[in-house]
C-alpha cells in the first residue's frame, strides 16, 4: 500500500486537530486541546481504486510565540493549510506557512481549507481574499470540522493530487 | 562570369520551350532525393493507414514498460485488474502450476514457522515445569491469575534478561514505515503511527538541543522498555527491547541496517511511499528479534543431587522394606519350626504386624524368637491361645519341670513313654512313679535302669574315707586322688538325694598332724591338709544342699587307719544329715 506523509499546517486554534479527528475517527469535540509538538494519525483512503495510507502529521499551531519546526516538514508529500474563517489573521499565517513549506521542501501538492463554516456569519475572510488565493493557484475548500462538512473532500482531493501531481482534479481547483 | 554552365541550358530552354528544363530538373531531383522520397512515401502511407501493427507494439512494449517505470502508479493501477483476473483464472484452472511455483518458497517458510512455534511452546513448557513447584513459581502463578496472562508468559517475563519485542525499519525523511516485525505474543500498536511518532520525537529532540543532522537520538527508555535507534543515510532501524540488552545487540542492528542499505539502495533512494519492495527484508529483521533468558536457578548439578537423593531415599526405603519383609518371613519360619507354637494368622498392619495362634505355656517365648530374628517386639501385636503340645522336646521339658529330677537322673521320651536312667534317692523314685503319668503326653513311665540310692549308705561311704599324708607334707598322694574323685561323686549323690526332702548335708573335713614338731606348726599343717583335700574335691560348693567346713582334728581313731603309717598325719570326713529347721541338731546317719 502506498503511504504518504501529509502535514496539517495553520495558525493557532484554526481546527487542524479537529479536522484530523473528524477525518480519522469521525468525532468532534468542543473541548479544545492544544497540540504539543506533533501528533501522528493515519487514515486510508481509496483513490482510483487504489488504497492510499495518509500519515497525517498534525503540527502545533503557528503563532507569534512559536514557529513551525521545519524539520517536521521534511519528507512530506503534501500538506493542508487550515484557516479560521472568523479570523483573517489566520489567512496571513497560512500564506507565511505556505512560503515556508516551499522554501523547505519545494512546491509539493497542497490544499487549503477555511474552517468553521458553521460560523459563516462571523467570518472575517471575505470573498475577494478567497479569490485572490485561488488566483495564486491555491485549491480552497470551505468546511466545518464540527459539522463534518468538506472534510472528506479536502483529504480526498489532496490524495488524488498526490497520486497524479501532473493533472490535479478539477474539483480541487 | 560567362563560364556559367547553366547559361547555355537556359538558352536551349528558351528555344525548345520549358519542357526540357523541367525534365532535367526532375531527373536531377530523382537522382539526388530518391532515398528520402521512398521514406516520405512510407511515412505518408503510415499516416494514411493509422491502424497499429502488433509487431510494431511488440518491439516497443518492454521499453515502454521500462520507461513508465516504478514511479508511475498509473501503469500498476491499469494492469492490476488484468493481473488479478489472470491469476484468479490460473488458480481455478491449473492450481498445480501455482503450487509448483510457490512450493519452494512456502515449504521452508512453513517449516520455519512450525519449528519456531514448537520451540516457543517447548521453551514455555520447560520454564513452566521448572517453576511449577517453587515458592517463586507460586508467586508467579498468583501474578498470572491476577493479570490474566498465561503462566508460561509470566515465567518468561520474569526470566527475561532481554528480548527484542519489535523492530521498525523507518524511512528517515518521511518517517514512513518501510517494514516492521514483532516477536510472537507482543501486543503491537499501529506500526505506521509509531514510526511517524518515533521520527517526530527524534526531530523534536534534535531541534530542541540544536543538534545537527548527523547527531541523533540513539536511545531512550520507557519503563522496562529500551528503544535503540540505529541511524542510516536513508533509513533508520528502531528496536524496542525489554530488559537489559547487551552491546552486541547494537552491533547486530548496525550490521542489519548496513546490509539493508547495501541491498536496497535503489529502493531506498526512490522510495515514494510504496513499501512493497521492503517485504523481502522480513527474515533479516526477524533475525534481530533476539531473546535471552536467565538460566533456571536450579543448576543441573543440583538437579542431579536432588535426583540422586530421591533415588537414594527410594533405594533405602526399598532396602529397608525388603529387609523388614525378610526378617518377618524368617521370624515366621522360626515360629513354624518352634515346638509348642502354632501360628494361625500373620498379617501386616499400619506400621507393624499382627499375629494370632496357639502356644504351649512351656514353649519358647515368641518375644525371644522375635529378638533373635531382629524384629522390634513393639511393632508386633500377638494373641496366643494356650494348648498342650505333644512334641517330644516339650514332653521332656514338661517332665523336667514337673518332676524336678536330680542331676544324676536322665530322662528319655520314647513316643508316649518316659524313661528314667541314672541314680536317685529312694524318696524321689517313689514320688516320680506317682507323678510321672500326670505329665501331659506321658502314658507310661519306666525306671528299671534307675539305681536307687540309700542316704545312710552314702554317709557311711563318706565317713569311712581317710586320706594319709607324708610327714610334714600337705600334698595329696597320687594314689589318693581317684579315691577323692569317687568321694566327690558320692557327695554329689548325697546332696541330690537329700534335696527333695528339704534336708541338708553337713560335711566336716578335719586335718591332723603327728606329735613331732612344734604344736603351732602342727595345727597349721593340719588345717592346710584339710583345705588341700577340699580343693581336690572341688571346693566348698559340692552341691546346693551341702555345707562344708574344715578344721583340725584331734588324732586318729582306729577307723580304717593303717598301722603302717603314723596315725596322726591324716584327713577324715564327718558327714551328717540335718533338717533345715533343726540345723542345730544334726541327725546321725
Amino acid at each position: 500500500m502506498i503511504q504518504k506523509k501529509i502535514c496539517m499546517l495553520g495558525g493557532f486554534a484554526v481546527g487542524k486537530t479537529s479536522l484530523v479527528r473528524r477525518f480519522v475517527t469521525n468525532v468532534f469535540s468542543e473541548h479544545y486541546q492544544t497540540t504539543i509538538g506533533v501528533t501522528v494519525e493515519k487514515k486510508t483512503v481509496m483513490v482510483d481504486q487504489q488504497d492510499v495510507m495518509l500519515m497525517l502529521w498534525d503540527l502545533y499551531g503557528e503563532d507569534e510565540f512559536q514557529h513551525i519546526r521545519e524539520s517536521y516538514l521534511r519528507g512530506s508529500s503534501g500538506y493542508i493549510l487550515v484557516m479560521d474563517g472568523t479570523r483573517k489573521a489566520t489567512l496571513d499565517t497560512a500564506r507565511l506557512l505556505q512560503q515556508t513549506v516551499v522554501r523547505t521542501v519545494g512546491p509539493i501538492p497542497f490544499v487549503s481549507i477555511i474552517n468553521k463554516s458553521d460560523l459563516q456569519s462571523e467570518w472575517e475572510i471575505d470573498q475577494p481574499a478567497i479569490e485572490q488565493l485561488r488566483e495564486q493557484g491555491w485549491p480552497v475548500f470551505f468546511g466545518s470540522a464540527k459539522l463534518g462538512q468538506g472534510v472528506e473532500e479536502l483529504f480526498g482531493c489532496l490524495a488524488t493530487m498526490l497520486l497524479s501531481p501532473a493533472s490535479p482534479p478539477r474539483t480541487c481547483l | 562570369m560567362s563560364s556559367d554552365p547553366h547559361s547555355s541550358r537556359r538558352d536551349a530552354r528558351s528555344s525548345d520551350g520549358v519542357t526540357s528544363v523541367d525534365e532535367d530538373w526532375t531527373q536531377l531531383r530523382t537522382l539526388l532525393l530518391a532515398p528520402e522520397r521512398t521514406q516520405l512515401d512510407e511515412l505518408r502511407e503510415r499516416l494514411d493507414n493509422r491502424s497499429v501493427e502488433p509487431r510494431d507494439i511488440s518491439r516497443v512494449l518492454p521499453e515502454a514498460f521500462a520507461m513508465r517505470g516504478p514511479g508511475d502508479q498509473q501503469m500498476s493501477t491499469v494492469l492490476t485488474p488484468y493481473v488479478e483476473n489472470g491469476f484468479t483464472s490460473t488458480v481455478r484452472k491449473s492450481p498445480q502450476v501455482i503450487v509448483d511455483a510457490i512450493a519452494p518458497i512456502m515449504g521452508p517458510a512453513i517449516r520455519q514457522a512450525i519449528t519456531r512455534a514448537l520451540q516457543s511452546m517447548t521453551e514455555a513448557l520447560n520454564h513452566s515445569l521448572d517453576e511449577s513447584l517453587s515458592v517463586r513459581g507460586l508467586q508467579w502463578r498468583l501474578e498470572a491469575w491476577r493479570t490474566g496472562r498465561p503462566f508460561a508468559e509470566v515465567v518468561l517475563l520474569h526470566r527475561l534478561r532481554y528480548r527484542v519485542d519489535q523492530v521498525f525499519l523507518i524511512h528517515r525523511d518521511t518517517g514512513l514505515s518501510l517494514h516492521h516485525v514483532a516477536a510472537e505474543g507482543v501486543v503491537v500498536q499501529d506500526e505506521h503511527v509509531l514510526s511517524g511518532m518515533l521520527t517526530a520525537i527524534q526531530e523534536y529532540v534534535r531541534d530542541s538541543f540544536g543538534a545537527s543532522q548527523s547527531q541523533a537520538l540513539n536511545q531512550f527508555q520507557v519503563g522496562e522498555w529500551t528503544v535503540w535507534i540505529e541511524q542510516g543515510s536513508r533509513a533508520y532501524l528502531a528496536g524496542v527491547i525489554r530488559g537489559n540488552p547487551p552491546a552486541s545487540l547494537r552491533e547486530k542492528l548496525r550490521d542489519v541496517l548496513d546490509r539493508i542499505h547495501a541491498e536496497q539502495a535503489d529502493a531506498l533512494a526512490s522510495f515514494d511511499g510504496d513499501a512493497a519492495p521492503f517485504q523481502t527484508l522480513q527474515p533479516l529483521l526477524e533475525d534481530c528479534l533476539q531473546a535471552h533468558y536467565e538460566a533456571p536457578p536450579r543448576s543441573a548439578l543440583k538437579l542431579w543431587i536432588l535426583g540422586g537423593a530421591v533415588l537414594l531415599v527410594c533405594f533405602w526405603w526399598g532396602w529397608t522394606a525388603y529387609q523388614a519383609h525378610a526378617r518377618w518371613t524368617h521370624f515366621l519360619a522360626q515360629l513354624k519350626v518352634e515346638p509348642g507354637i502354632l501360628v494361625t494368622s500373620a498379617n501386616p498392619t499400619w506400621g507393624g504386624y499382627h499375629l494370632e495362634g496357639l502356644r504351649d505355656p512351656i514353649a519358647k517365648d515368641p518375644l525371644s524368637v522375635m529378638s533373635e530374628a531382629g524384629i522390634d517386639p513393639s511393632t508386633v501385636t500377638a494373641q496366643w491361645s494356650p494348648f498342650y503340645a505333644l512334641d517330644p522336646q516339650l514332653i521332656m521339658r514338661r517332665a523336667q519341670v514337673m518332676l524336678k529330677p536330680p542331676s544324676t537322673v536322665q530322662f528319655r521320651v520314647d513316643g508316649e513313654i518316659l524313661v528314667a536312667t541314672g541314680s536317685a534317692s529312694t524318696e524321689w523314685v517313689k514320688e516320680t512313679r506317682r507323678l510321672a503319668l500326670l505329665v501331659p503326653g506321658i502314658t507310661q513311665y519306666r525306671d528299671e535302669a534307675l539305681i536307687q540310692v540309700v542316704v545312710s549308705d552314702l554317709l557311711n561311704q563318706v565317713n569311712r574315707t581317710v586320706i594319709h599324708f607324708a610327714p610334714g607334707s600337705t600334698r595329696i598322694e597320687p594314689l589318693d586322688r581317684p579315691r577323692l574323685s569317687a568321694l566327690a561323686d558320692v557327695l554329689r549323690n548325697l546332696d541330690q538325694a537329700v534335696a527333695p526332702s528339704g534336708e541338708r548335708v553337713r560335711l566336716a573335713i578335719s586335718g591332723s598332724a603327728d606329735d613331732t614338731g612344734p604344736a603351732a606348726l602342727n595345727v597349721e599343717l593340719s588345717r592346710q591338709r584339710a583345705e588341700a583335700v577340699l580343693a581336690v574335691l572341688g571346693g566348698a560348693h559340692l552341691g546346693p544342699s551341702t555345707t562344708v567346713t574344715t578344721g583340725v582334728g584331734g588324732g586318729l581313731d582306729n577307723r580304717g587307719a593303717s598301722t603302717q603309717y603314723p596315725a596322726q598325719r591324716i584327713v577324715t570326713f564327718q558327714a551328717s544329715i540335718e533338717s533345715v529347721h533343726h540345723d542345730s541338731e544334726p541327725s546321725r546317719p
